[in-house]
């Protein structure tokens, strides 16, 4: 008998470049893969951004005080949900509302719910004493009456926040 | 990794070590099966695959002049006023001219035109009542932005390398909407 005399019914296939690949493109995945943060889990508002074209700049990941404006989708009233990105920021924030006494917060809020004007100053003023680096984004619908908008920038006009962004999506295409 | 091929078939217990009469065959490498590590992968592959949004949202940035007391006064003449009804038509004059009405893709012509010719001086204001919708407010925004590669091509044309852009939100009067009523 010689040595190599074996049967083969099936074919082999290298298997090694396919699991490569898939390694690879496995690890692409989960680092850009971003995930919900508890401000995102916690609102139960929708928001549909205007689309843009022209050339924008990426929203910044940290200094940032979100202010989403957006129709509750139980009580369908409009509202600021105002939150701040950094994780340390939000507990001084949520430590200076819980001291003026803000209405339905409590120790887990990291995102504010206003419906009114002037609490909307007092918080805005807060953002600003907490971390005077923040920029402020507004994230709001595109459907929404520009009433919501004018009135939150006129607060940030208030407290020398002059400069924000308007949170937007890119068109595809052209 | 070699040696990742071949046994998908799986199963076989092998003996180790052991020179059984049956089989005299040497084993230099072993065989590891690569089969439950391959799935893993794929699962997660195409979990994270399905769950990544791959559109990052965007960011328009906006300047407002501070709250000041005293009003700046500026050319009439050099002020273009668009305003933004509440059933999104859009109007726009020059100083003190009648308001005319215009289409959101005339505007950048218009805007390109009047930025050219005032050599720089041209102060854009947008005055968007408060019932009209954000999205159009945002668009309008937009085509302002996409005008400004086309006005610094036509300063550098007239001669102007500088390019300061003057414009401002601001909120619309009585006698704004009184204006534009009917129109």
């Amino acid at each position: 008998m010689s040595k190599i005399k074996k049967k083969r019914l099936g074919f082999v296939l290298d298997m090694t470049p396919l699991v490569d690949i898939t390694f690879l493109l496995l690890t692409f995945f989960m680092f850009t893969a971003k995930f919900k943060s508890e401000s995102e889990n916690q609102q139960k508002v929708e928001i549909k951004r205007p689309k843009t074209q022209a050339d924008t700049a990426k929203l910044a990941d940290k200094d940032l005080v979100m202010v989403k404006v957006g129709v509750d989708s139980v009580l369908k009233d409009t509202a600021w949900y105002v939150s701040m990105i950094n994780e340390q920021d939000i507990t001084s924030l949520r430590q200076a509302m819980l001291e003026a006494k803000f209405p339905g917060a409590d120790d887990k809020t990291v995102s504010f719910k206003v419906t009114d004007t002037v609490w909307l100053g007092k918080i805005v003023q807060s953002c600003r004493v907490v971390n005077p680096k923040a920029s402020f984004a507004i994230d709001a619908d595109k459907r929404l009456r520009y009433e919501w908008i004018e009135r939150a920038v006129n607060e940030m006009r208030k407290n020398r926040a002059t400069t924000f962004n308007f949170v937007t999506e890119k068109r595809q295409g052209l | 990794m070699a040696g990742g091929g071949g046994d998908l078939g799986g199963g076989k217990t092998q003996r180790r070590g052991k020179k059984g009469k049956r089989k005299s065959k040497k084993r230099l490498g072993f065989r590891l099966d690569m089969t439950p590590l391959v799935d893993i992968t794929f699962l997660l592959l195409t979990f994270f695959m399905l769950t990544t949004s791959m559109i990052t949202p965007q960011t328009m940035e906006m300047n407002v002049p501070p709250e000041m007391d005293v009003p700046i006064e500026v050319k009439q003449s050099e002020l273009l006023t668009l305003r933004l009804r509440e059933d999104g038509v859009i109007f726009y004059n020059m100083g003190l001219d009648a308001p005319e009405k215009i289409a959101l893709k005339a505007l950048r012509k218009v805007v390109i035109d009047q930025n050219v010719q005032l050599k720089n001086r041209c102060i854009v204001v947008l005055k968007a009542s408060a019932d009209a919708p954000y999205g159009l407010v945002v668009s309008i925004l937009d085509e302002l932005n996409m005008a400004e590669p086309e006005i610094l091509s036509g300063l550098k044309a007239a001669g102007i390398n500088e390019r300061k852009r003057k414009f401002t939100v601001a909120p619309m009067e009585a006698k704004d909407i009184e204006e534009i009523k009917g129109l």
